[in-house]
C-alpha cells in the first residue's frame, strides 16, 4: 500500500504540486439496528478507497476514489493538480503549510476484546439485552432502539515530505434511545456509549444498566413539568459542560472557524472568562472515543491548552491555520473517511476540575435548575449557543427537586464563561458525535460546575 | 473516470440477487449506486479548494427465515468482491434473528416517468465553467456591504445512478443530475460579529443564480448588524423555509413516517382523519414532483415514487410506508423507503414534503404579522423532543417586524412550544414556495408563538 500511495505522491508532484499527501483506508464496519425486540438488520460492510490531496500554487485539489487501482489513481492525482491549478487563478492568499516533523510508524491497537472474535450472534444478544431490560424497566415505555456498530481496519498516510503511518483504527459505539407515554404526554431519552479500546466496553457499560438508565428517564420525565423561561442560576452536570465546552466554546477555537469570523482571533491572550475556566481539547486519553495517534495531515495529536484560567491560550490547528497564526499544528486534522478531505476537529474537549463538591455547588443556588444531561446543542461563529436537555431538576433552596423537561439553555459564549462561579472536583466524559459536514467521534466532558446565571428556555 | 453505463449497474445488481439466491437466500435485493461531484469551495473569502468524489458501490440485503442480513462493498467491477460481500450478508442474516413481522421484498409494479431530474448541460460542466460561477457568486457577495465577509460556500455539481433488483423481479434503473451554489457570509463591524447568514440555490437543471446567492446572503449579513433585544412575550411569527425544514425535520416529518407511527412514538397514532393542523395547512408527500431534489422513479426498494396526501386542509391523511411498514399494516407501500446510497438497508423517509403555497406576497404577510419576528435559522432544532414536538430553540439571526415592515435584527431570541400546536397556530400561507433539502414550502405566518428575548 505505501508504494502505491508513493506512486500517487510522484504523479501529482511530476505536475507541479508543492505538497502532496495520499490516505488510504481499508475498514470493516458491523452494524446492527434494533427496534424493540426485533433486529432489523445485521450489517456488514467494507470500505476501501484512497484519498489524495494536492498543494499546487497555493490551492488544493481533492480526489477520492473507491478503488486501489495503480492507474485509475494516477489519473485522479493529476485531474486534483489541474483543478487546483484553476482555483488558484484568483488567490490573494496563497496556502502555505506549517512545517511538520517528518514521521514514520506504524501504530498497532491491542484490544483486550477484539470485536472482529466477537460472533455476530453475541453482539446481537448484547444489544438485546439493552433492549429487553428498557422494555421491561416499566409499561409506559413504548419503544426502544439500540443501534451498534464497530469498525476496524487500517488506515495508511504518505506524503511528499517523506512521512509515512500505518494505523490501526478500532471503534466500538453503541446509541439506545427510549421513547415512554403516559396520559397523552410523549417523552425522549438517549444514551451514548463508545470506544476506542475494544469490545471490552460492554464489561464496563454492562447491557443491562444502559437499558435500565434510558428508560429510567424517559419515565422519569413524563411526570416532570416545563421549567419557567428567562434567566435563572444552573448546576449543569459532567454530560452538559462537556456539550456546553464542545459546542459553545470548542468550535470557536478550531482555528478555521476562529478565522471565519469567530470571535476567538481578535482574543487570542485575553481573558474571556472567569479565573475557574480551564479548557483542554485532548487526543491522547487512552481508549477515549476521540483519542489516536497521529491525525489525518500525519501530525502527532496532543493535549492542547485551549483556556487557562479564563485567559484564551490556544486554538486547535491544521497546518494550514497554524502557519496563518504563526504557531504549530495541534493534530486536529481529521478526515471522516476517504471520501473527504481532513478538516479541523475537535477529540477530546473538557473542563478541568477544581474543588467543589457538588453538595456546595448546589447550596450556592436558592431557586434554579440542575441540568444534568443533554439532548443536543448547537453554536454559531457570534456566540449564540444552545443546548437542549434531556434531563434536569429544579433547585429549590440548594436542594434537587422536581424533574422538567424540555428545557435548554442558551446565551452568549463570552457573557456565559464569565458566569461560571463554582467548579467542581469531580471529573467524567462521554463519547459523541460532531456534526461539520463530515462526522467526527469525539468526547467531551468535565466536572458539575455553577453559572450564577444563563437563559432558561421552557415553555411556561 | 467514465461513468458506468447503465447495463453494468444493472447487471451487477442483478447477478448479486442471482448469486444469492444460489448460495440459499430465501429472498434478496441488490442495490447499486455511483456518485460523481465536483466542487469548487470557497474558504475565507477566497477560491482555494476543489475536490472531486467518486463513490460506488452495492449493498445486498438478504432474508432467511424472516431474518434480514445485509452487506456493502465499495468495490463493484469485481465479481469476486460482489460474491464475498454475498456471503457476507447471508452470514449476517444466518446470526440474526427471525421476525416475525417480515412479509417479503416488494414485487414489481409499472414506473412513472419523472420530469425535470436529469441535465446534460450539468454532466458536461467542466471545472473552469464551476471556478467561473463561484468567483460570479463571490463577486456578487462583497459588493453588497463593506463589513460583508463571505466565510465560505461554493458551487458543485453531481451526478447520481442506481439500480435496483430483487427475487420478486423488481428491476429499475434511475440517474440524475444536481447543481448547487451557496454562500455563507457574516458582517463585521466594530467588534462585533452577525451570526452566518446563508442563501443558496439548489437545482436538478442547470438554472443557477450566483449573482442572486451572492447577493441574498450578503443582504441578509448586512441587515444582520446592530441586533436589538427582543422582549419575552407571545407573538406572530414568520417562519422562512429554513426555519420550517429544521422545526419539521426533527419533529412533524417523523410523526408521519408509518416506522414512528407503528412504534408509538408518534402523536399522530390512530389520528387519521382528525383535525391536526390550521385549516390553511396542505402537505403532501411528492416523489414524482417535476423536478424535485428528491425526486426519483422509484424509492430505495425499487417501489415506484407516487404523490401521497399527509395534511389536508388541517386533516391528517395517511402516513409514509416503505415496504416492511406497509405489509405490517396490510396496506401498499407509499414508495417512501430511502437509503444512503449503498452504504445502508433502507427506511422510511420523506420525498418531497411539499407544503402547498397559496397567493400571499411576502408584503402582504410583513404587514399581516404588523409586529412580531422573521425567523431564518434556527439552532438547536435538532435537540427537540422528536417524540413530543417540544421545542425550544434560538432564532439567530432573526429580524423584528414592526408596523408591517422588517426593522432591525435581533439576538438571542428563542422560541419555545410544541410543533404540533404551532401547526393548529398558522394563520397563513405565503405564495413563495422554494426547495430546500426534503421541504417545499413558502414562508408561513404562526401566531402565539412564545418568544423569550431577556
Amino acid at each position: 500500500m505505501r508504494d502505491l500511495l508513493t506512486r500517487i505522491n510522484n504523479a501529482a508532484t511530476a505536475q507541479g504540486a508543492q505538497y502532496v499527501e495520499a490516505r488510504a483506508q481499508r475498514l470493516t464496519k458491523t452494524s446492527l439496528t434494533l427496534k424493540e425486540e426485533r433486529v432489523e438488520a445485521a450489517k456488514q460492510g467494507i470500505e476501501s478507497g484512497v484519498a489524495i490531496r494536492a498543494l499546487v500554487n497555493g490551492a488544493w485539489g481533492f480526489a477520492s476514489v473507491g478503488s486501489t487501482d495503480p492507474a485509475i489513481l494516477e489519473n485522479a492525482a493529476v485531474d486534483a493538480c489541474r483543478m487546483a491549478k484553476l482555483a488558484s487563478a484568483s488567490l490573494k492568499t496563497p496556502i502555505k503549510l506549517a512545517p511538520a516533523k517528518t514521521v514514520e510508524d506504524h501504530v498497532v491497537s491491542k484490544p483486550k476484546k477484539n470485536p472482529s472474535d466477537i460472533t455476530v450472534e453475541d453482539k446481537i444478544k448484547t444489544a438485546l439485552a439493552i433492549n429487553k431490560t428498557s422494555l421491561a424497566y416499566d409499561a409506559r415505555i413504548k419503544s426502544c432502539g439500540v443501534d451498534y456498530m464497530d469498525l476496524m481496519g487500517s488506515s495508511f498516510f504518505v506524503n511528499s515530505e517523506g512521512t509515512s503511518i500505518e494505523q490501526d483504527k478500532l471503534y466500538v459505539w453503541s446509541r439506545i434511545t427510549a421513547s415512554a407515554q403516559a396520559d397523552g404526554v410523549f417523552t425522549f431519552s438517549r444514551e451514548e456509549i463508545g470506544s476506542t479500546a475494544g469490545y471490552e466496553l460492554f464489561d464496563q457499560q454492562p447491557p443491562e444498566e444502559l437499558g435500565r438508565k434510558v428508560a429510567e428517564r424517559a419515565v422519569m420525565q413524563l411526570s416532570a413539568k416545563s421549567p419557567k423561561g428567562g434567566k435563572s442560576p444552573v448546576v449543569l452536570g459532567p454530560n452538559v459542560v462537556g456539550v456546553f465546552v464542545h459546542e459553545a466554546f470548542g468550535h470557536l477555537a478550531e482555528a478555521d472557524l476562529a478565522l471565519s469570523g469567530g470571535l476567538l482571533a481578535s482574543n487570542m491572550g485575553k481573558k474571556i472568562g472567569s479565573d475557574l475556566v480551564t479548557f483542554y481539547d485532548d487526543g491522547t486519553l487512552p481508549s477515549a472515543f476521540g483519542a489516536f495517534k497521529y491525525d489525518d495531515e500525519g501530525v502527532p495529536t496532543q493535549k492542547t491548552l485551549l483556556i487557562k484560567d479564563g485567559v484564551v491560550s490556544g486554538l486547535m490547528h491544521n497546518r494550514d491555520t497554524a502557519q496563518k497564526f504563526n504557531t504549530q499544528p495541534t493534530g486536529n486534522a481529521r478526515a471522516e473517511d476517504f471520501r473527504v478531505e481532513p478538516i479541523i476537529r475537535m477529540r477530546c474537549t473538557y473542563m478541568a476540575p477544581r474543588d467543589q463538591t457538588v453538595e456546595e455547588l448546589l447550596e450556592g443556588v436558592k431557586s434554579g435548575y440542575y441540568f444534568k444531561s443533554f439532548r443536543g446543542g448547537q453554536a454559531s461563529l457570534d456566540g449564540t449557543f444552545q443546548v437542549g436537555i434531556q434531563e434536569g431538576y429544579e433547585i429549590i433552596n440548594g436542594e434537587i427537586g422536581s424533574p422538567v423537561r424540555n428545557a435548554s439553555i442558551s446565551g452568549n459564549t463570552l457573557e456565559t464563561l464569565h458566569k461560571v462561579d463554582g467548579v467542581g472536583k469531580d471529573f467524567s466524559i462521554d463519547p459523541g458525535r460532531c456534526g461539520k459536514g463530515q462526522t467526527a467521534f469525539i468526547c467531551d466532558g468535565g466536572p458539575h460546575i455553577r453559572l450564577s446565571e444563563v437563559v432558561v428556555g421552557g415553555s411556561a | 473516470m467514465a461513468v458506468l453505463e447503465k447495463n453494468q449497474l444493472i447487471s451487477a445488481a442483478e447477478d448479486a440477487v442471482k448469486a444469492a439466491l444460489k448460495l440459499g437466500a430465501e429472498e434478496a435485493e441488490a442495490y447499486t449506486y455511483e456518485g460523481q461531484a465536483t466542487n469548487i469551495g470557497i474558504e475565507l473569502g477566497q477560491i482555494s479548494k476543489t475536490n472531486r468524489i467518486i463513490d460506488r458501490g452495492l449493498g445486498i440485503r438478504i432474508i432467511v427465515n424472516k431474518a434480514t442480513g445485509f452487506a456493502y462493498t465499495n468495490i463493484i467491477g469485481d465479481k469476486a468482491a460482489i460474491e464475498a460481500t454475498v456471503a457476507r450478508a447471508l452470514s449476517a442474516a444466518k446470526a440474526s434473528k427471525p421476525d416475525p413481522d417480515w412479509h417479503k421484498l416488494p414485487e414489481k409494479k409499472p414506473y412513472t416517468a419523472t420530469q425535470g431530474t436529469f441535465d446534460q448541460k450539468i454532466v458536461d460542466l467542466s471545472p473552469e465553467d464551476l471556478v467561473k460561477i463561484t468567483q460570479t457568486m463571490l463577486d456578487a457577495a462583497v459588493e453588497i456591504d463593506k463589513n460583508v465577509f463571505p466565510v465560505e460556500g461554493g458551487v458543485g455539481s453531481g451526478y447520481v445512478a442506481n439500480a435496483v433488483a430483487n427475487s420478486n423481479g423488481v428491476n429499475g434503473y434511475d440517474h440524475g443530475t444536481i447543481v448547487e451554489c451557496s454562500l455563507a457570509a457574516l458582517a463585521k463591524s466594530a467588534g462585533a460579529t452577525t451570526p452566518i447568514c446563508f442563501e443558496f440555490n439548489a437545482a436538478r437543471d442547470y438554472t443557477l443564480d450566483p449573482i442572486w446567492v451572492g447577493r441574498e446572503a450578503a443582504k441578509l449579513a448586512a441587515t444582520a448588524q446592530k441586533p436589538k433585544p427582543f422582549e419575552n412575550k407571545t407573538a406572530k411569527v414568520i417562519l422562512t423555509q429554513f426555519a420550517l425544514q429544521d422545526l419539521f425535520a426533527y419533529t412533524l416529518m417523523g410523526a408521519v413516517k408509518a416506522d414512528s407511527v407503528q412504534r408509538n412514538q408518534s402523536p399522530f397514532k390512530g389520528k387519521i382523519g382528525e383535525q391536526v393542523a390550521s385549516e390553511e395547512l396542505t402537505i403532501y408527500d411528492d416523489g414524482l414532483y417535476p423536478a424535485g431534489l428528491r425526486t426519483s422513479i422509484f424509492d430505495g426498494e425499487g417501489v415506484p415514487r407516487q404523490k401521497t396526501p399527509i395534511i389536508e386542509n388541517g386533516i391528517l391523511k395517511s402516513f409514509l410506508y416503505d415496504n416492511y411498514s406497509a405489509r405490517k399494516d396490510s396496506v401498499e407501500s407509499t414508495g417512501n423507503a430511502s437509503r444512503a446510497g449503498y452504504l445502508s438497508t433502507p427506511g422510511v423517509d420523506t420525498s418531497n414534503f411539499r407544503v402547498v403555497p397559496q397567493n400571499m406576497t411576502t408584503e402582504q404577510m410583513l404587514k399581516e404579522v404588523g409586529d412580531g419576528l422573521i425567523v431564518y435559522y434556527l439552532q438547536g432544532a435538532h435537540s427537540s423532543n422528536p417524540v413530543s414536538g417540544e421545542f425550544s430553540v434560538v432564532a439567530t439571526p432573526c429580524w423584528r417586524i414592526k408596523n408591517g415592515e422588517v426593522a432591525h435584527s435581533c439576538q438571542g431570541v428563542m422560541l419555545a412550544g410544541n410543533i404540533f400546536e404551532l401547526l393548529k397556530n398558522i394563520t397563513a400561507i405565503g405564495g413563495n414556495e422554494r426547495q430546500m433539502g426534503t421541504l417545499i414550502a413558502p414562508w408561513v405566518i404562526a401566531e402565539n408563538v412564545r418568544v423569550i428575548g431577556k
